[in-house]
């Protein structure tokens, strides 16, 4: 949590694990259902590599994809290709990047 | 359900008959004119259906224009449903003789114009998990004439541009495909004398030139709920040319 001149209240309120659970669980289920996955949300870990062939072994088609989904549900903006790389490593990587949760 | 369609070289002879049979097709089509230098025959096709036709500022070549193309019809009609990408222009001449003016010209407002289009309108149609883009090739991609090493570059490039996004946004729900028309009978092909045209008609099997309507069906087809499984695809509307 980085202390900046646009840090606000919000901030300084800790995230409930709860939140942090469902956040989680808003992610699974939506990769499965915009990426048309042929697994269900409880078969991705919180930890599973998206891209790489030993964990979900996503493509970059699905990559753009996700990017957009999580636009639009979440407001989480990756506008650069490095940006998403570094978002877009698993779950837990994804839950922390969105604008509420950070 | 309503649908926004906006098509780009809109005040030509194959814009116009596409708007039109889009018109035909349902009440619930509403059209967005992309229009840039020429536009007296776009206005005329508003003034008759103030509430179903909307002329939007469009240089195609510009993918700052585009966005803000875009973004007006997204904040209208808070869907962007059907592109078409239909502006362009050739400017014939031999490759020995052709300048560079002509080559990036054609370049720019065909193939550049197209994958602006595509571009502008790919993540709008992905959240939407809809949307169905067509783009206005030619015959030209497949069979070059002499005389179009541009045109016929650009169109061919279309053809790959189209060909390679369709299986980006596949999975989205969008569906990207292009039409491929020989000679259509419009004020662009109206350049070529009589005797040109009497040899440009000998070269088609059904020995006619093509309508705008011929053209403009397929289009109104790609755009349908029935076309929901066709994507990629390059669809000749040329008579019989092969």
């Amino acid at each position: 949590m980085a202390a900046s001149s646009e840090s606000t209240i919000a901030d300084s309120i800790p995230i409930s694990p709860l939140f942090m659970d469902d956040l989680r669980q808003q992610i699974k289920d939506l990769m499965v259902n915009e990426l048309m996955l042929q697994i269900t949300a409880d078969e991705i870990g919180n930890e599973t590599p998206i891209f790489s062939p030993e964990g979900l072994g996503l493509d970059s088609v699905d990559a753009l994809q996700l990017v957009v989904a999580l636009e639009k549900k979440f407001g989480l903006k990756l506008p650069d290709a490095e940006t998403a790389r570094n978002v877009l490593r698993c779950v837990d990587t994804i839950a922390a990047a969105i604008p509420s949760a950070a | 359900m309503s649908r926004s369609i906006l098509i780009t070289g809109a005040n030509g002879g194959l814009g116009l008959g596409i708007a039109r049979a889009f018109l035909q097709e349902s009440p619930d089509n509403h059209l967005w004119l992309g229009v840039r230098t020429h536009r007296d025959a776009a206005i005329e096709m508003q003034s008759q259906h103030p509430d179903r036709v909307h002329l939007v500022e469009l240089d195609v070549t510009s993918s700052l224009s585009w966005d803000l193309a875009v973004e007006t019809i997204v904040a209208t009609h808070k869907s962007m449903d059907v592109l078409i990408n239909n502006a362009g222009h050739h400017d014939d001449q031999l490759l020995a003789m052709m300048t560079d003016d002509s080559w990036h010209k054609v370049i720019d407002s065909n193939l550049t114009g197209t994958f602006n289009g595509c571009r502008a309108v790919a993540r709008t149609m992905m959240g939407q998990r809809r949307g169905r883009i067509i783009n206005i090739a030619s015959l030209s991609a497949l069979l070059s004439p002499p005389g179009q090493a541009n045109y016929a570059a650009a169109k061919a490039g279309v053809v790959g541009l189209t060909q390679s996004f369709a299986k980006e946004v596949a999975r989205a729900g969008v569906t990207v495909n292009a039409l491929c028309p020989g000679y259509i009978d419009t004020p662009a092909l109206s350049a070529m004398g009589p005797e040109q045209r009497q040899a440009a008609i000998a070269k088609v099997p059904m020995r006619r030139l093509g309508r705008p309507e011929d053209v403009a069906a397929a289009a109104v087809f790609l755009a349908s709920d029935g076309a929901g499984y066709i994507t990629g695809s390059v669809l000749k509307i040329d008579g019989g040319i092969f």
